[in-house]
C-alpha cells in the first residue's frame, strides 16, 4: 500500500504517475515496437483513467505499478488486435509473464537512454524535441508543457503530433546511436536538455512549481547520460553540474508572497546543499579530456556564484573572463548582456550603459524584458531617472510572468516615489 | 449505530485530457478521505460499478423487459457507493461532505440504510 505522503503530488521529488506514465511507455514500445507509439499512449492514459476510477473505491493494489502496467498492455493487444492482423508476437506479448520484471528496480537508464534519443532526433526540430522528450519520456500532459512554451494545448498538440510523424516517416528506431554518430547526437540532446532547463528556469510564463518541474526534468534526464559508460562525457557532467549549480537556487528564487528575489537579495542559507555538492562532483568530473565545451564555461560562472559566501565578494573578475571566452565561441546577444552586467561590477554604470547602447543597436533584444531591466538599472546609478523609468515601463509591457511582472512594477513604484537608489 | 450508503452520481466526462498529475492528485484525495474515515472509525465499505453494460429491467403491461444501460452517454449515473456508520445524518452529512467527489463535480445521495431492530 502507498502512504497517503507518498502519493502527494507537488513538491517536485514525489511525481509517482508522471514517471509511472514514462516508464510504461517506454516498456511497451520495446514489447509492440516504437512504430506503435500512439496506440501505446492512449493505452497508458487509459489504463491511468481506470485507475483513478476505480482506486478510490477498491483502495491502491499492492504493486500499483504492475496493476497499471498490466492494464495497459491488455489494452494495447486489444487495438492491435483490432488493426492488425493478429500475430505471434502478439499473443506472445499477451501471454509474457512477470511484465514487471521488465522493470529494473525503478530505473531503466538504457531504455530511457534510447528513447531520450529517439525524441531528440535532428529529423526534428529543437523545439519539438523538447516537447516530445517531456511528453513520452518525462510524461508531462500537453497542458503542463504549453505555458513553457508560451504557447496554447493545441499547437502543442500539433507540433509533438508532427513530430511523432517525422520519427515515423524516418522509421526511427529504439536504438543507441551507432559510434561515428554518437558525438552528434548527444550534442543535440544536451542542446535539447539545456532548452528544457531553460524553459523551466528563465522565467518566461507559466506556473512556477511546474517550471521547477522541468528543471528538475532536465537534471533527472542529464543525470541518466551522465551515469551511462556510453554517454558520460566530461561535457555532459559540465551540464549537469551547470543545473545542480542554478537547481539548487531555485526555492530561494521567489519570496514569501510569490515575488522574484535577485541573487543579490536571496538566502543563500536556504541553497540546497545537497545539489551544490552534487554539482562540485560532476563539474571535477567535467574536467577531463581536451574539449572545452560552452557548458563548462556556463558551469564554472554558476559555480563562482554559488561558491561565493556572499553577493558582494563575488569573483567578478573571473566570471567576466568566463563570459568573454564564451563569447569568443560564439556570439549570443543574451550572453552579452550578461557580460555586460558583470563588466558593470567592475568598471561601473557609465561604460556598461555604453557597451549596453551598442548592442541595442543589434536589435536583437528589442522584446527581451531583461534588456530593459538592466538599462533602467544602469541608468538609475546613473541618477538618469526619467530615462530609467521609460526603461522599465519598457520592460514591464514585456514580461508575461507574473512575480517578474509584480517585482518590476514594485520597482517603478519605487523609482516614481524617488526611493530607490 | 445505523449505516449510510453515500451513492455517488456523476456525469460521465472525457479524462483523455487528464495528465498523470492530476490523476495521481485525484487517487491521493479518495485515499487521504478513506484513511481518515477509517481511522475515525467510520468506515464500512465501498464499491466501484463499472462503467460498461448495465441493465434495465422493468415490466411494460405486465410484461417483463430488459434492455440495456444506462449508457455511459447518460446525463447522470451511479458511479459507485462507499457505506459508512454515523451517528445520525447530521454526523453522515460531516462526512458526506469531505468527499472528494463533491470537489470533481459529483453529487452524493445520501441515505440511511434500515436495520432489523
Amino acid at each position: 500500500m502507498l502512504s497517503p505522503g507518498e502519493i502527494k503530488v507537488r513538491d517536485s521529488i514525489d511525481h509517482l504517475f508522471r514517471r509511472h506514465a514514462g516508464q510504461m511507455v517506454l516498456v511497451l514500445s520495446r514489447i509492440f515496437g516504437f512504430e506503435h507509439l500512439d496506440v501505446i499512449e492512449d493505452a497508458v492514459q487509459d489504463a491511468l483513467v481506470a485507475a483513478m476510477k476505480k482506486w478510490p473505491f477498491t483502495g491502491i493494489p499492492a504493486n500499483p505499478r504492475a496493476w497499471l502496467i498490466e492494464a495497459a498492455k491488455n489494452r494495447v493487444v486489444d487495438n492491435l488486435r483490432r488493426s492488425v492482423k493478429s500475430d505471434e508476437l502478439l499473443d506472445e506479448a499477451a501471454t509474457a509473464n512477470g511484465i514487471d520484471t521488465l522493470f529494473f528496480g525503478s530505473e531503466m537508464p538504457d531504455d530511457e537512454l534510447r528513447m531520450i534519443f529517439a525524441c531528440c532526433h535532428p529529423a526534428i526540430a529543437p523545439d519539438s524535441q523538447v516537447a516530445l522528450t517531456l511528453k513520452i519520456v518525462g510524461g508531462f500532459s500537453v497542458s503542463e508543457i504549453a505555458p513553457a512554451f508560451l504557447s496554447n494545448d493545441e499547437a502543442v498538440a500539433k507540433m509533438i503530433s508532427r513530430a511523432k510523424g517525422r520519427l515515423r516517416k524516418r522509421q526511427v528506431a529504439l536504438e543507441m546511436p551507432v559510434a561515428d554518430q554518437l558525438n552528434a547526437r548527444i550534442d543535440a540532446v544536451l542542446k535539447a536538455l539545456y532548452l528544457l532547463f531553460n524553459e523551466g528556469y528563465i522565467a518566461s510564463a507559466g506556473d512556477e512549481l511546474v517550471r521547477k518541474d522541468l528543471c528538475f526534468e532536465a537534471i533527472r534526464l542529464c543525470s541518466i547520460l551522465a551515469s551511462h559508460p556510453v554517454t558520460r562525457l566530461p561535457r555532459v557532467h559540465a551540464l549537469l553540474a551547470l543545473f545542480l549549480f542554478l537547481g539548487a537556487r531555485l526555492s530561494a528564487r521567489t519570496g514569501l508572497s510569490g515575488e522574484l528575489l535577485l541573487l543579490a537579495d536571496q538566502d543563500r542559507s536556504s541553497w540546497d546543499q545537497e545539489m551544490i555538492a552534487s554539482g562540485l562532483q560532476h563539474f571535477r568530473l567535467s574536467a577531463s579530456g581536451t574539449r572545452l565545451s560552452e557548458y563548462h564555461l556556463e558551469a564554472e560562472i554558476a559555480a563562482i556564484y554559488t561558491l561565493s559566501p556572499d553577493y558582494s565578494s563575488t569573483d567578478w573578475a573571473r566570471i567576466l573572463e568566463c563570459y568573454e571566452r564564451l563569447q569568443q565561441r560564439k556570439f549570443s546577444p543574451v550572453i552579452e548582456l550578461n557580460r555586460i552586467i558583470v563588466l558593470s561590477k567592475l568598471s561601473g554604470p557609465q561604460s556598461a550603459l555604453e557597451q549596453l547602447n551598442k548592442l541595442e543597436l543589434g536589435r536583437e533584444l528589442t522584446n527581451y524584458s531583461l534588456f530593459y531591466v538592466t538599462k533602467s538599472h544602469f541608468l538609475t546609478q546613473l541618477d538618469r531617472l526619467d530615462e530609467a523609468r521609460t526603461a522599465l515601463t519598457t520592460a514591464v509591457e514585456l514580461t508575461n510572468n507574473e512575480p517578474v511582472r509584480r517585482f518590476l512594477i514594485k520597482k517603478l513604484c519605487a523609482l516614481n516615489d524617488g526611493l530607490f537608489a | 449505530m445505523p449505516n449510510y450508503m453515500l451513492l455517488l452520481h456523476e456525469e460521465p466526462m472525457d479524462y483523455s485530457q487528464f495528465s498523470p498529475e492530476q490523476i495521481q492528485a485525484v487517487i491521493g484525495e479518495y485515499v487521504a478521505w478513506r484513511q481518515k474515515i477509517e481511522a475515525d472509525g467510520n468506515y464500512v465499505g465501498g464499491e466501484k460499478l463499472k462503467d460498461e453494460g448495465g441493465r434495465l429491467i422493468g415490466s411494460d403491461n405486465g410484461q417483463l423487459r430488459v434492455t440495456d444501460g444506462p449508457y455511459a452517454e447518460a446525463k447522470e449515473v451511479i458511479g459507485g457507493y462507499f457505506t459508512i456508520s454515523a451517528a445520525d445524518y447530521d454526523e453522515a452529512v460531516e462526512i458526506s461532505k469531505g468527499c472528494p467527489h463533491l470537489k470533481f463535480g459529483g453529487r452524493i445521495e445520501l441515505r440511511e440504510i434500515e436495520q432489523l431492530t
